[in-house]
């Protein structure tokens, strides 16, 4: 079973314009899903349409079989859920606002303060505790909201840009944090973000929305297949060598090859031609390449 | 079985904070009851004591409208006559509408305002519980801060009526208005809210709104001065008859009308 599916999911607010057109998705369990897109993209759409939290124009969805439709609560109970605008109380300090998000998610009020306290002390919020959320920094604040969305031990948690507003130090510890909870705990991680370089260090697939398009879906090496996009053969020369048929891109020569099996051959050819190799490494498509590409080609297609 | 479950509980308990801890809405809560109970009944028992009775003018033909059983009260005692029984239920209702408009415009409209309804409604309760909860939560609070209030207006006026050697005060009329009318309106009132909470945009918005529902009263008890008619305990009893039905209805509208959609907007 996967554990988020869409079919045909589709959204308009004004019944004109589609915020989401037939979004098709097959998520598995366990891992982090990246959800990428730029503002205005569709991907909060998508987010309160597999929460409940908007219902769908057309299609349906599921969140670990559970329609958000017909058991908006059946999904919550199963799901943790951090957005940006999903804010907490300002005059409850960081405990008491989530011992409250505890209770209100059923937990046994005694067990509901050990749970605020572990994950306090695992968002490094310990020492702030005793203090009222309007005096937290943005980036407590933001680790805070994220513990919310962990407060039940959810099976999925959607994350909506968890870590904008967060210094490098907070935001790598929360990005450790989902990694853990994929990894170890196999929680199934739906991360919407635009920031594509932390992306690919913490997601095995990712889906590609643009005005409300899902442009593409897979691993990145699918998503670079799908787009053309290659894996290249570099090689640091000595100066006023020219290997014939590539081409220089920050002082590596490049050149284009369909696998990296071919890598080995290349190089033998080119030691037997007589190159003075400094070094060689095979290139493969970064994230924000692949990204770009599909967003170029649908911008062109328009 | 339980009315509200620990869950909906802690809901109650947070919306209590959150409206103590609203410094317009906390003022609200504690000045509107001391003016209404306290102030105002204090400062007319005041006057009445302390006024020489040959200067209220009037106060003959008016006594001779009382009924008989009232023609023996002096001119001081049908004064404060008239104090607990036409001024007073007035002033009084203003505070379950007021504390129940005011308490529901910072639960509702200001969850809204603030950003956090949609964290509460990613809970795993239903909307219907989440409305329920913040229903009866208004709900107590003003109960509560009305049932208190009353307690305070009852020293005051007995007080009156031991100075001024009158009858207790209570009859009636103060019990269907307390136990009954009270209440109907207190649940009227945050409805209302609910209702407008929809539409605004802000708390104070919201509070602007609420002099609608206080202007009815108002006019209750102008009619009542004017002579149109007099609000004696049947009229009341149906008045109060009717504003639980029309409780019922509108809470009806305003539960099918709580949609996480709406509530988003």
């Amino acid at each position: 079973m996967n554990a988020i599916c869409a079919r045909n999911l589709s959204k308009s607010y004004d019944g004109k314009s589609m915020a989401l057109k037939e979004l098709n998705l097959e998520i598995p369990g366990g891992g982090v899903f990246g959800f990428l897109g730029p503002n205005g993209a569709g991907k909060t759409t998508t987010v309160k349409l597999l929460t409940g939290l908007l219902s769908p124009s057309g299609g349906e969805c599921s969140v670990m079989g559970v329609s958000p439709a017909e058991d908006p609560c059946g999904v919550h109970r199963i799901c943790g859920v951090m957005t940006e605008s999903a804010k907490m109380y300002g005059q409850l300090t960081g405990t008491e606002n989530l011992v409250f998000f505890a209770r209100a998610a059923g937990i046994q009020p005694a067990e509901c303060e050990a749970r605020a306290n572990e994950l306090l002390k695992r968002l490094d919020l310990w020492d702030a505790r005793d203090k009222k959320l309007s005096a937290y920094s943005t980036g407590m604040a933001q680790r805070l909201s994220f513990a919310r969305a962990l407060v039940h031990g959810p099976e999925v948690l959607f994350l909506d840009e968890p870590t904008s507003g967060l210094d490098p130090e907070s935001a790598q510890s929360v990005n450790e944090m989902i990694a853990e909870l994929a990894g170890r705990e196999g929680t199934t991680v739906f991360l919407c973000t635009h920031q594509l370089r932390y992306a690919q260090d913490l997601c095995g697939s990712y889906g590609i929305i643009n005005k409300g398009s899902l442009l593409a879906c897979g691993s990145l090496s699918e998503l670079s297949a799908g787009i053309g996009c290659r894996t290249r053969a570099g090689f640091r020369l000595a100066d006023g060598e020219k290997p014939e048929g590539m081409e220089r891109k920050d002082g590596w020569w490049r050149t284009e090859i369909l696998r990296e099996e071919e890598m080995p051959a290349l190089l033998s050819r080119m030691v037997e031609a007589g190159y003075h190799i400094y070094e060689a490494r095979l290139i493969r498509p970064a994230l924000e390449d692949v990204y770009f590409s599909y967003v170029e080609r649908q911008e062109a297609r328009l | 079985m339980k009315i509200v479950s620990s869950a909906e509980q802690a809901i109650v308990k947070k919306d209590f904070s959150e409206v103590w801890d609203t410094r317009m809405a906390r003022n609200t809560l504690i000045a509107v009851p001391a003016l209404l109970a306290i102030v105002l009944p204090v400062m007319y028992l005041v006057m009445i004591y302390f006024l020489p009775p040959g200067q209220l003018n009037g106060m003959d033909q008016m006594m001779r409208l009382f009924p008989e059983e009232l023609k023996s009260f002096s001119v001081r005692q049908s004064m404060f006559y008239l104090l607990t029984n036409l001024i007073c239920p007035m002033f009084f209702l203003m505070i379950p509408l007021m504390n129940s408009t005011v308490s529901a415009a910072c639960s509702f409209v200001g969850e809204k305002e603030r950003g956090t309804i949609e964290t509460l409604l990613l809970t795993p309760l239903s909307v219907k519980q989440i409305f329920k909860a913040k229903v009866v939560g208004c709900v107590l609070l003003s109960a509560l801060s009305t049932a208190a209030s009353f307690v305070i207006f009852a020293v005051v006026i007995s007080a009156g009526d031991i100075l001024l050697k009158m009858p207790f005060f209570m009859n009636w009329n103060w019990v269907v208005l307390v136990f009954l009318l009270a209440p109907a309106l207190t649940v009227l009132g945050v409805i209302f809210m609910v209702m407008v909470s929809g539409k605004s945009k802000s708390y104070m918005e919201s509070i602007q709104t609420s002099g609608y529902i206080v202007l009815p009263i108002v006019l209750l008890f102008v009619g009542q001065f004017a002579g149109l008619f007099q609000l004696n305990a049947p009229v009341l009893l149906a008045f109060s008859a009717g504003l639980f039905a029309l409780d019922a209805l509108l809470l009806r509208l305003a539960a099918h009308s709580f949609t996480p959609e709406k509530l988003l907007k």
